[in-house]
């Protein structure tokens, strides 16, 4: 009986695993206290803070979807020369440090950079110290999660049968792809958006160096560390991480919900 | 060949590795061709290009009258039924078979006409009490039915079958399979069936085309093939059962007389050559074979051959027997008449068969 000793010694290690991701945040929540978190909400900056946080990580999550799940229905379904290269760029994001992909940025989206000059000059957008600077830091970091989740969903939950089947019963391949392919990996593209969106607003390095000002949640966060210590640090920390968990529960509902394929398509 | 509901003619197709090679077949209306070949034979490539999702290289694909050999499947008018059906598990019943007659940008103007044919399509089929339900809480027969229906929605020309009961079990799979073919002789629409199980070629096929190595290595009515196969590699595909090694006496215009063990036979030649002293291999399907009480007469114009049981192996409803007659051959007889005959390995009985059960292979 070998299997119940090694399923112990796992769930122990396991547990050591829970712990080290519960016991920081629990720490973190008792801290404060309620005073300390109402004060944190009456600030009009960390309000504010929080919202262009929410903002900006819901836009870059709609980017995200936009241009990443064709990307990632392209990848499921075709073989091309040069794939694997395709792959390794979208998983690039992944590997680089983001000091380091925010000196990119600013390199590419700054005054004189490649795409920078031409956005301002056409369109009079921005990038420098903007909420378009805040988006493009947060897609840059976290296209990879909703591309890769989106894939799956496209590769895993479609029997490739089924796409066939449509095409023979008279659908062109946009068609097959609306009615199809994206309500049934509609929980992978769900769930990549819902990453997406987790990692973008929680995103400092890259997001601090593009555009410090006009501030996100975790750079409020750090800089009321800096100037007042952690007290109040930890009053925006908690009432950010609150608001962030609650909108994750309702995004998970939404993606792996009841019945999964439903509300799409029917 | 414009009669043909489907003609596909000289079609070469490379796909990495692998490549079909001039192949050519057709299917008359109302008529059931069985695509019959090993796993990786290039079975569902043949039937993948007539419904448009490979582009030959070389050759054309011609359905009813039309030269489809550059149309995407939307455009072909061919109803694809897959394994497991391959319905949508996000539609209902009704949204699945209202799918293919929206599908082909009828819904604008014929919306009510569509909605009529899509109830009769479900009444005809005997789903208009599953309407609502999806994929996943219908049965397999029924799930067959939708798939059917979805099908025929399109006005399909021609149907194809890409080994749609290859996932169930034996019981269910063979029910299907009547309905099936029931449904295919009341329909007459015109099927190219894939399956890598001989006897579902069997129960279904007008016509046989044995697919090895991405090519057609034998094509004909399914009663003939069956009954001749060319080579033994053939006569293994189609689960021809005793395949006999033996060697030739004489060969005369029509045929040869070839040493199974001990006795001589006659066997027709066909088509095929054959030269004193060569060693050949013979086929001799089981179901030609009868098995009677030892020393009985064989009846008119069939061969009869002493032997001994060697062996006795359950089979379903039958028996199978291993005989000895100086050479191996299997028969099977029912349980019933496996009690009657009292057999029993060591027992002594005669073997019959037509003359023409025997066919010669060519190597």
């Amino acid at each position: 009986m070998r299997r119940p000793t090694l399923f112990l010694a796992f769930w122990l290690l396991g547990s050591l695993v829970l712990a080290f991701i519960v016991v920081p945040l629990l720490s973190l929540v008792a801290a404060p206290g309620l005073t300390g978190l109402l004060r944190a909400a009456a600030m009009p900056d960390v309000r504010a803070a929080i919202a262009l946080s929410l903002g900006a990580a819901f836009v870059a999550a709609l980017f995200a979807a936009a241009f990443g799940v064709p990307l990632a229905y392209v990848l499921a379904r075709s073989a091309f020369p040069g794939k694997g290269v395709v792959e390794a760029v979208v998983d690039l994001p992944l590997t680089v440090p983001h000091t380091v992909a925010g000196i990119a940025l600013l390199l590419a989206f700054g005054r004189e950079g490649v795409l920078g000059e031409p956005a301002a000059a056409w369109f009079g957008l921005r990038f420098w110290g903007t909420f378009a600077g805040i988006v493009v830091a947060m897609l840059f970091v976290s296209l990879p999660y909703a591309v890769n989740a989106a894939r799956i969903g496209f590769e895993e939950a479609i029997d490739p049968h089924l796409e066939k089947v449509a095409r023979t019963l008279g659908a062109g391949p946009w068609r097959v792809f609306t009615r199809i392919a994206l309500p049934l990996a509609w929980r992978g593209v769900m769930a990549g958006v819902t990453l997406t969106f987790a990692r973008a607003i929680s995103e400092f390095a890259t997001v601090a160096l593009l555009a410090y000002y006009p501030m996100t949640a975790p750079i409020k966060v750090y800089e009321l560390f800096l100037r007042f210590g952690l007290d109040d640090a930890t009053g925006a920390a908690v009432l950010f991480l609150g608001i962030v968990l609650l909108l994750f529960v309702v995004l998970r509902q939404f993606a792996y919900g009841r019945g999964g394929n439903r509300g799409f398509g029917r | 060949m414009s009669a043909q509901a489907l003609s596909v003619e000289n079609v070469r197709i490379e796909l990495g590795a692998f490549a079909l090679r001039d192949v050519s077949l057709g299917v008359d209306p109302g008529e059931i061709l069985v695509l019959l070949g090993a796993n990786g034979a290039g079975k569902s490539v043949i039937l993948e290009t007539i419904a448009g999702f490979h582009r030959p290289s070389h050759g054309r694909v011609r359905i009813g009258a039309r030269d489809v050999t550059s149309l995407p499947p939307e455009a072909r008018h061919v109803g694809y039924v897959f394994q497991n059906f391959a319905l949508f598990p996000h539609l209902s019943v009704a949204q699945n078979v209202r799918f293919a007659t929206q599908a082909r940008g009828r819904a604008g103007v014929e919306r009510p006409a569509g909605e009529r044919r899509i109830a009769a399509l479900l009444e005809r089929f005997g789903l208009t009490r599953l309407a609502d339900r999806r994929p996943a809480d219908l049965s397999g027969g029924e799930k067959q039915r939708v798939a059917l229906a979805r099908a025929l929605a399109t006005d399909p020309v021609v149907f194809l079958f890409d080994e749609p009961f290859s996932a169930l079990d034996a019981a269910t799979r063979d029910t299907l399979r009547d309905e099936l073919a029931d449904f295919l002789r009341d329909a007459r629409v015109p099927a190219v069936y894939v399956t890598h199980d001989y006897a579902e070629a069997m129960a279904l096929a007008d016509r046989v085309a044995v697919v090895d190595g991405g090519t057609l290595v034998q094509e004909g009515p399914a009663e003939r093939v069956f009954a001749a196969p060319r080579t033994e590699r053939i006569a293994r595909l189609i689960g021809v059962e005793n395949i006999v090694e033996g060697r030739v006496r004489t060969v005369n215009a029509a045929t040869a007389v070839v040493a199974l063990g001990a006795t001589e036979f006659r066997v027709s030649l066909q088509d095929r050559v054959a030269t004193p002293g060569q060693r050949v291999s013979v086929s001799i399907r089981a179901e030609e074979l009868s098995l009677l009480p030892a020393g009985q007469a064989a009846p008119a114009r069939e061969i009869a051959v002493p032997a001994t049981v060697l062996r006795l192996a359950g089979h379903g409803p039958l028996v199978r027997v291993g005989c000895d007659c100086g050479f191996p051959l299997t028969a099977y007889v029912t349980r019933a008449q496996c009690r009657q005959m009292a057999l029993a390995p060591g027992g002594a009985l005669t073997v019959a068969f037509p003359s023409e059960a025997l066919n010669l292979l060519v190597a």
